[in-house]
Parts: structure tokens; sequence; C-alpha cells
């Protein structure tokens, strides 16, 4: 009962966050629209066809993620080879990086006159391809843990009673890496369905998702009661999802791993199936980034430096930095909060994924309409940043928590140490990683945060993603430039970010590679 | 970490320690740049803060205008046009003021003119040049197969270049004729772009698209020159002025009905009606003041001025654009799907 | 010294304490027997005041236990998987409660060096405890454990993740530290050799109450009922009593039993038989085998009787 009670407390704070900034907008904007939806809404063979296709991307995602991210899971969970640390480590840079960024590294490969000299803009392939980016590395990763779990015992154990190597990945392997993949591949389908910032930059007018539907609906046909019956259908479908993934990730709370199976060099042909799993790895996660790069170097080599040398540049550069930084602290305590007051319930966990199903749009408009006093106010700018920052946060420590022991604690409190003393000396060392991982992701995210370019801005709040935007509202040459450039600068303070964080110290890298 | 939280907390305090001037809250679209040095004289002249707020482009712009009539959030606006007055109007969220009138001067019914541009078509020389083509001689011209998938434009339901765009074309022909234009412009593999950016920077050949003409402003081939590194002696890009295919968009600013400090909002239309800043307007914001006399910055030589243009009047837009919008969707768009 | 009187506790459906009334004394060890999932480790966490009982009391050298937290009662509690924090080496490990007790580092240091070197630990110190072995993780747990000069000590299953070798051995090792500690200990366990080889008395738990407490010898010589006997050990367990080996008689003048199982053991035999009174196992010397039952074969007959006198009845004390 009381710690029912504690855990009330905790998640009072999180959960009042959420009614102000998500839940009670969407109802506002609902209340605007006033149910007016209009007959036959879908009945609309466009619309149709909006839903159909939005569905089918994640889908599609989801199976070629799996395809192509298991194999190349298997070969760097079980091959050791010179980089392979670094290789896992890098896995997480596409999470860190800006939509913008991203979809700018993808049209530089594959638009008009793209890198690679295919163009695949007006194509299906462009959203896949983005979608891959960001979410093959996530299915990636999950498969790898779920390798890690599997005793080397119980592979010996397949091979002496007669399988193959491909009969004991089929038979041992793969049912035991199968809820780590379903669980990963709910997330990947969550994000793809529900994403904006990348469907809106790669979707074109053909292959938009809809979510953008309900960006046009709401921002130029001001329309929010059609807008808001289509973002309960995101909800709907969403949130079943986000369930599924918050009961399966509970499940998955690993123990600590006995006798793992140790990595060995390949041999012979295996040296192939690792050479191609890595350039798998680098044609899907690795190429747009360095597509950046390399047209900001073009850019430098045409117009040099000097178009970073502008007041707006440092202006914007000083905004990115101070709104991450309050954004990310903000985002600390509502994570830390969320994360100990959902341990062991399902319905908190799930609602950790609210900002990230909620229509951007419908939030950015919903804000306007019911806090218009407070629209263009810096508090409630850094408020949606945390918004979208926080469940970052939350989930890592949530899935943290989930694997700490809780003879750990209790262990030390028969020691004699005191709840607060536990946490400082036990819970805290332990928990650190996730927290700073989950602080990274948090950080990368307010740095280059797209959605939020949809509410109201001042001139003074100039941010990075903004003044990208601003230059590529003009033409000429220069403004290009230096919006390619901007977006490098963009994809570097990620990176920054994100190893100020996350790289850990040399004490915590073996705790985590042994333990 | 330490010194994040610290720097973090500071200028949190100096935040909140911001003086209390009288305010005056201006709503703008994305392009708004007035120079600053401008419009911190104005602040010090009239011992007020100017709160500036960005709200999306002008279409975006009007909508939330609308959303926030029975609370506004801001006290006077800048940058509606022609496209979106009758809307804005419409929904009753102006204060109608009585503007001076110059003939002579572009008008903007039910508020006060600042500034006026063109709506048109841009090319790429270069890439004429290269392929040996003829230019187009009138908008039928882009429906013949030699200038197939050829010409990109904006979606007239994001964009407002998009829109003026298809008011011009209608203007001209009449609905019946245009749409009837549209669904062969469509069979000709027209492009179509969320916004400009887009259809500037991803399908424009003259930036690494495929595209050689592009809707766009008819001073974009100044700004080409203004914003070159090597300050180009010639544009890469003109005007392709064809009948038809210009339109006229005047941007003005006008007081938000339920706003305060209505003194101040005149002040600061008439602020953007003074010499300076109509100096300051064609290269910060690319469009053409309306004060008449204002010498133009050298780089408008490179910028042709439409000498005719086929613009629906504002109560045509406001009566029907919706309709037109929704009709030239159903045809370029959503045919099909 | 560690009272509980009519402790109640219910984990949803399940009785884990079923008015549970239970006395420890000054310096002595006392092992909680039972099968698995009885609910001794709940027990052992509610006297650690992990868990709050739903009724009853726990008390403690006479002072009441409720509302005094887990860390302030100074009962050490060893977990069965050592709960060793991988943040921390051995050292790390072994000085945290001290730490907590307010002791300076460098004499908490100071402490935890000779307790390991005591333990047989000397040098591991700066170890990280992933890379020990089980034994070295149990002695590891144990130092953190004794180092604290804990009130009383509470052991989970401290030996069931070792090898049986390694088990008997640390067994021995341990009851010496823990009479040189001279700290009270309560022992939960689900394996008797454990239970008789470690504790000066043996509570059998089952579903939540306790069938019997007693000595090791008190147990073995009058078990309460016959679920306990079997638990224990014994094979021939009838309703009237417990037929322990030199109950059973071998000769000619014993009724003939038809053999039924045969297993072979290393210096004998082990014979199931069906008698008159139920089945009886009994385990022949290979003397005993050339002497009565030469052929023994399944099928074959065994005179075996049972003599009343040497019989164990079933006690009803506690």
């Amino acid at each position: 009962m009381s710690e029912r009670g504690r855990r009330a407390g905790l998640a009072l704070l999180p959960l009042a966050f959420l009614l102000l900034m998500s839940i009670l907008p969407l109802l506002r904007l609902l209340q605007e629209g006033q149910g007016a939806v209009s007959t036959g809404l879908f009945a609309d063979r466009y619309l149709q066809w909006r839903v159909l296709w939005s569905l089918l991307q994640a889908a599609v995602s989801c199976v070629a993620a799996l395809l192509i991210g298991l194999p190349v899971a298997w070969c760097l969970a079980r091959y050791r080879f010179p980089g392979r640390s670094l290789s896992l480590r890098l896995l997480m840079l596409p999470f860190v990086m800006p939509t913008l960024v991203a979809a700018m590294g993808v049209l530089a490969l594959f638009g008009p006159q793209g890198l690679l000299g295919v163009n695949l803009q007006d194509t299906p392939w462009l959203l896949l391809y983005g979608n891959l980016f960001f979410n093959l590395p996530l299915v990636i990763r999950a498969a790898c843990e779920g390798l890690a779990q599997i005793p080397a015992s119980r592979l010996a154990a397949a091979r002496t009673l007669g399988a193959t190597p491909w009969r004991v990945f089929w038979r041992v392997e793969w049912p035991a890496v199968r809820p780590w993949l379903l669980s990963a591949l709910c997330l990947v389908f969550l994000y793809c369905f529900s994403g904006f910032g990348l469907a809106l930059l790669l979707g074109g007018q053909r292959y938009a998702t809809v979510e953008v539907e309900i960006y046009q609906l709401v921002s130029y046909e001001l329309n929010l009661a059609d807008a808001g019956a289509l973002a309960l259908l995101m909800l709907l479908v969403t949130g079943v999802i986000a369930t599924l993934y918050a009961w399966l990730e509970r499940r998955l709370a690993a123990p600590l791993k006995v006798d793992p199976v140790l990595p060995r060099r390949p041999q012979g042909m295996e040296w192939l199936q690792l050479v191609a799993a890595l350039a798998l790895l680098l044609l899907f996660a690795g190429l747009p980034l360095l597509a950046v790069l390399w047209r900001a170097v073009q850019a430098v080599a045409a117009s040099g430096f000097s178009l970073l040398h502008d007041e707006e540049v440092l202006l914007a550069l000083g905004n990115s930095a101070r709104f991450s930084a309050m954004a990310v602290l903000l985002a600390a305590l509502l994570g830390w909060l969320h994360a100990l007051a959902a341990r062991g319930s399902l319905w908190l966990r799930a609602l950790a994924f609210l900002p990230f199903v909620v229509s951007p749009v419908c939030v950015a408009f919903g804000l306007l309409l019911l806090y218009p006093q407070w629209s263009a106010s810096l508090p409630l700018l850094l408020a949606s940043y945390a918004l979208l920052a926080y469940p970052f946060v939350a989930r890592s420590l949530a899935g943290a928590l989930d694997s700490l022991p809780r003879h750990w604690p209790q262990a030390a409190r028969s020691l004699g140490a005191s709840p607060l003393r536990v946490f400082a000396r036990v819970e805290w060392p332990l928990l650190r990683p996730a927290f700073r991982r989950g602080l990274a992701f948090a950080a990368a995210t307010a740095l280059g945060e797209f959605a939020v370019t949809l509410f109201l801005s001042r001139p003074e709040w100039l941010t990075l993603t903004t003044l990208i935007y601003q230059r590529l509202g003009r033409p000429g040459a220069d403004n290009a430039a230096s919006a390619m450039l901007l977006a490098c600068l963009l994809m570097l303070l990620a990176l920054l970010a994100f190893l100020i964080i996350e790289w850990p110290s040399a004490a915590e890298r073996q705790l985590r590679k042994e333990s | 970490m330490q010194l994040f939280k610290t720097t973090s907390l500071i200028s949190a305090l100096l935040l909140a320690g911001l003086s209390h001037a009288a305010e005056l809250r201006v709503l703008t679209h994305s392009s708004f740049a007035v120079s600053k040095p401008l419009l911190a004289e104005f602040e010090q002249q009239n011992g007020v803060k100017l709160s500036i707020i960005k709200a999306g482009d002008a279409g975006e712009m009007v909508n939330k205008l609308i959303l926030t009539r029975a609370n506004p959030i801001a006290d006077v606006v800048y940058g509606i046009d022609n496209t979106m007055m009758g809307k804005a109007t419409a929904a009753g969220v102006l204060l109608p003021e009585a503007a001076e009138r110059k003939s002579g001067q572009p008008q903007l019914p039910g508020a006060t003119s600042i500034d006026y541009g063109y709506v048109t078509l841009n090319y790429d020389k270069a890439w004429f040049a290269k392929k040996q083509l003829p230019l187009p001689k009138k908008l039928d011209d882009l429906t013949r197969p030699a200038y197939k998938d050829l010409l990109v434009v904006e979606n007239p339901a994001t964009s407002s270049p998009g829109l003026a765009f298809l008011l011009s074309t209608i203007s001209a022909m009449g609905e019946t004729r245009a749409m009837a234009f549209w669904a062969k412009l469509r069979d000709n593999g027209v492009k179509v772009s969320k916004g400009w950016t887009e259809a500037y920077y991803t399908d424009f050949s003259r930036n690494g698209g495929a595209r050689p003409i592009v809707v766009s402003y008819a001073t974009s081939p100044a700004a080409e020159v203004f914003y070159s590194k090597e300050k180009l002696s010639t544009s890469p890009t003109a005007n392709l002025l064809l009948p038809g295919a210009v339109f006229q968009q005047v941007e003005g600013a006008a007081l938000v009905k339920g706003g305060q400090q209505a003194a101040l909002a005149r002040k600061f239309i008439a602020f953007l009606r003074s010499d300076a800043v109509q100096k300051d307007i064609p290269t910060s914001m690319w469009m053409y003041p309306v004060q008449p006399g204002i010498a133009l910055d050298p780089v408008f030589q490179h910028a042709e001025k439409p000498a005719a243009h086929t613009t629906p009047n504002q109560q045509q837009i406001a009566a029907n654009s919706a309709g037109w919008v929704g009709k030239w969707t159903r045809i370029v768009l959503k045919s099909g799907q | 010294m560690l009272r509980l009187e009519e402790v109640c506790k219910r984990f949803g459906p399940k009785l884990v304490a079923d008015q549970l009334s239970l006395t420890l004394e000054a310096g002595e060890v006392l092992a909680l027997l039972g099968p698995s999932g009885c609910g001794k480790s709940s027990l052992l966490k509610m006297i650690a005041g992990l868990e709050q009982p739903d009724s009853g009391r726990l008390s403690f050298a006479g002072a009441d236990l409720a509302g005094v937290a887990a860390e302030a009662r100074r009962f050490a509690l060893m977990f069965q998987d050592f709960a060793l924090f991988p943040h921390l080496d051995v050292l790390g490990n072994v000085c945290f409660g001290l730490i907590e007790h307010g002791v300076a580092r460098a004499a908490a240091r100071q402490q935890a060096l000779a307790c390991l070197q005591q333990l047989g630990l000397a040098g591991m110190e700066a170890r990280k405890v992933w890379t020990l072995s089980g034994g070295e993780q149990q002695r590891v747990a144990l130092a953190r454990a004794l180092v604290t000069r804990p009130r009383l000590l509470l052991l989970d299953e401290p030996f069931s993740s070792l090898d049986a070798d390694l088990r008997r051995q640390l067994q021995q090792e341990f009851r010496q530290q823990l009479q040189q500690a001279a700290i009270p200990a309560v022992l939960v366990t689900h394996d008797r050799e454990e239970a008789f080889a470690l504790a000066d008395r043996v509570a059998v738990l089952r579903e939540g109450r306790i069938v019997q407490c007693a000595t090791p010898a008190q147990l073995l010589a009058a078990p309460a009922t016959p679920w306990l006997a079997r638990f224990i050990g014994y094979e021939n367990v009838l309703a009237e009593g417990v037929v322990p080996e030199q109950a059973l008689r071998l000769g000619p003048e014993q009724p003939a039993a038809a053999v039924r199982r045969i297993i072979q053991l290393a210096d004998g035999v082990r014979v199931t038989v069906a008698s008159a009174d139920g089945e009886l196992t009994l385990t022949l010397s290979a003397r005993e085998v050339q002497q009565y039952a030469a052929g023994l074969d399944v099928g074959s007959l065994l005179h075996v009787g049972i003599d009343r006198s040497a019989m164990l009845s079933y006690s009803t004390a506690c």
C-alpha cells in the first residue's frame, strides 16, 4: 500500500506534465474541431491510401530491418575483429542524429543528382531508406543483446546433439532472440508509423504519411475535426503497439549473463560474411552522415568557412546549446521520476511513449489554443523540448531498473544502508550508464528536434534547425552552402553531445563488457 | 555536467530578470527579416519592447491568428498578403483601418500595404543553353512534349507561391480552362513539391535537381547574384514572364482585433512604411517597397520587373480559393490514387 | 534473542507464514529447513526487515522490531547469489557495511583487509567480483557480512550454488567461523545435510507452518509427522511410526517378501521388497548379501521383518 502511495507520489509530476503538455492540448484541439468530421472521411480513396501507405511503409521497414539486421547482428555478436567494440558503439550514432540532418543526407545520396547517381525521389524507397537509417541500428542492437544472453553451454549442447551451426541458429539462437527482436520491431513500427519529420521531408507528395496529412489539415486547411479524427486513429494503433512493447520489454528484463559466448575470429568464408555485414551497416547507417560531411566539404571548398562567420550562426549555436541544456535538465528530472514510478507498472511504462505517438502538430496547435498567452514564451518552448526528450531518459532508466536485481539493494539495506544511501552507493552507480545514455538521446533530440519548428518562434530564439530552414528559404548559392555547413555542424554537435555524455569511463566500459 | 547546470541556471535567472517595458507583440511569417538596428531604433524611440513572433509561412500564420482570435497572441500582424487577406477578413481577426491611399501604389484592402512582389516562373539559363531548347513562349507550351518533365511547382495547399501561381493561371484563363490546363500539365509530368524550399533546393536544376523551370519570385535571379560567393556579373537564373503566369503579391500589416497597444501598433505600421525600412526590405526580404521613390539596390538590375500580371482581386480569392485548391488537388494530386 | 510470535504473511493467494512462532537463543545457529517454495526465504526477509509481516510480532533482545528499518537492525543478510556489487571490487564490497556504519575509510579498510585475511582471501582485495570463483564469491559475501559484527546473521541458501565437494569443505570452515564470531545465525536451506551439519536446531517448515523444531538428533530420533520423516530422509515410513535401518531384521525366521527393485551400491545393494507392512527399502552390505541373500534377483524372496521395539514413534512436541 505504501509502495503504491510512493509510486503515485513519484508519478505525480510526470503525469501532470503529460496531461498539461500532451493530453489536454489534444483534447482542446478535438473540442475546437467540435467533432464536425467530414462525412465519408475514411471512405475517401486518397485518405485510404495515406492510411494504407503509413501502415505499409512501417511494416516494410520492420521486415527489412529484420532481414538485414539479424544477420548483421549475428556477425557483430559472434565474430571478433579489430574495431568491433567501436562498431557496436557507432551503431548508436543514427539514434542521436537530427531528422533534418538525416533527411539532407538521404537526399544528398539518393536525391536528384545524388552522390550515388540514382534518383529515388518520388519513389517509396527514399522514405524506406530513411526509416532504415534510423531503425536498423535499433534492431541490430536488440539482436546483439539477445544473442549475448544465450549461454555458450546451450549452443555447445545443441552442437553435441548433432545440430549444424545453421540448425543451431534456427533451433536455439533464433527462438531465444525472437522476443528481443519483437520488442525492437514494435519500436520500429511505432517510430515509422507515427514519424513526422522524416515522412514530411522524404515522402514527397505521394509517399507522405497520415501524420503529414494531419499537418496539412491543421496548418493549412484549419480542418481540425478531420485532423483530430486522424490523430485519434493514429493514437489507437500506436497505443496498442506501445502497450505491447511495454509488456514485452518488461518480460525481457535481463538477468545477469552467465557464461556468455565469446566472439571468435572468423575463418575463411566467414570473413566474407563479416565484410558483407559491415558493408550493409555502412550503407544503411553510415552513408547518409558521410554524405552530409561530403556536401559540407564541397561547400567549404566552394565558399570557405566565412559562411559561418555570422552573427546569426553564433546566436543559433548559443541558443541550441542553451535550450538543449535546459531541456536535458528538465528531461532528467521528469525521466527519473517517470522511470521510478513506472517500475513494474505496465501502464506508466506505455505512457512514456505518449509524446512519441501523439501527433506533434496537434500538440503544437492544441498548446496554442490552450495557453495563448504563454504560446510565445520560453518556458513553453522549453517544456515542448522536454516533452519530446524526456521519454528517452525514462525508457533508458526503466530498462536499467528492471535489470537491476532486487537483491542488491536489499543486501545493501541489511548491511546498514538507508534507502537514500542504497540509492547513492548501489543503485546510482549501476544506473548511471543508462541514465547517461538517456541524457545523450535527450540532448540530441533537443538539439535537432524537428517538430519544435511547428511551434511559435521568436527571432531571438533562433536555433540551428530553424536557421537551416531560414537559409533554405532564400535563393542563392551561399544560402544553400551555408545550410549544408550548418547541417554538418548540427551533426557534429549531436555527435559531441553524444560523446560527452555517453562515452563511458574505462571502468564502466569494463563493467559493461563483463557483466 | 556541472558546468552545464551552472550555466543554464544563470541563464534562467537572467531571463527571469528582464525588465518590463511596454511590449508590442508582432506576429509575422518566418521570412521576416527587417534589420536588427532598425528594430532597436524603433524600440528606443517609442520606449517599447518589440516581441517578434514567427508563426510559419503566411498561410500558417493566418490560421494561427484565426485559432487564437478569442485570446489574440499578437497586437499587430505583418506579412499577411492578398492570397490570405480574404480569409483573415472573413474570420474577423483584423481591425479594419482606413489606410492612406496613394494612387499607383499596390493596395491591400483591409490592411496597410508594405511591400509587393511577383510570383512567376524562373528558369535555369545554363540548362536551356546546354540543351539548346528554345524557351516556352506561352503557358500552353509547357503542356507540349518538348517541355515534358521540366516544371516544378509548389502545392497550392501548403505553399503561398504555389497558391499564387495557381491563382494567376485561373485569373488569366478562367476556372474551366485553367483546370484543363493543369490536367494537361499533370499528364506532361509537372512535379509538385510541398513548399518553395523543396522546389527550389531539391528539384530546381540550378541547385542539383532535375527541373529547369520552377515557380519562384521575380526577384530570385537578383538574390542569386546577391548571395553568390564570387559576386556573379549575371544571374544563373532568369524570369520566364509568360502571360498568365505572373501573380502580384502584396504584403501588408494590420492591427489584430482584440490586441493591445493600438497606438504603438499604428506607429509600428508607420515604421514599416518609413523610408529606412522600405529601403531595407528589398535585400532582406526580396520584395519591392510600396513607397515610390525608394532607390533599389543595384543588384535588382538582375531581376526583370514584370510589366503585366494576372491577379484575381481579393474578393474573388476569398470566395473561391478553397474551392479552387480542392479542385486542383483532385485533378493534379489525387487522380490515379 | 530473536523471537517471532504468531507471524502471518500472505503473498496473493500464497501463505508464506501462518501463525508462525519461533525463538533463537544467543549464539545459536538455527536452520529453517523446508521444500522449495515453503516460505522460508520470505521469513528470512521479514526478519531482516525487507518485508513486513501482515500480523504478529518480531522482537530481538526484548525490543520490538516493528518500525525498525532494515539498515537499523544490524542483521546481515547473505543472499543465495551472494549479491556482490559489480561496481565495487572485493575490498569495496567488504568495506560497504563498515562505511554505512560510520567507520572511517582508513579504519574500514584495515578491518576489511584483516577479515579477508582471516577468510583466506588475502591479496584478492583489488579483484573485480565477477572474476572470482563461486567459492571465493561465497567467502567475500561472508566477509562482507561478518566484518560489520552484525547482531544476527541471516543466510539464504548460502551453499546451494556451489558444487558438492566445495560445499562440504566450506560448510566446515563456515561452522568454525560462526563459532569463532559467536554471532547467532538463521540459515535457510532445502538441503537437510546442510541443516544438520551447520545448525544447533532445525525448524522444518511446510506451507507457512513449523512442523517441528528441534536439534538434529531429536529430529532424527522422533520426527513429528510421516511427511517430515520422509523429508529428512527416512525411507520406510509407516502410519504407526518410522522404521529406521536398525529396526529391520534379516534371517530365515523373518517372513519372506518378494524383491521389487535392486540398486547396486559401491559397498552393497539397496533392495526394495513388498512386505506385509508395505514396501520396505533396506541397504545390505556385501557381507549381508552373501549371508542372507545369495542369488538375489528381482522376483526372488528375501526374509525381512520389523523389530517393533526399535521403531521410532512420532513425537507431538515441537
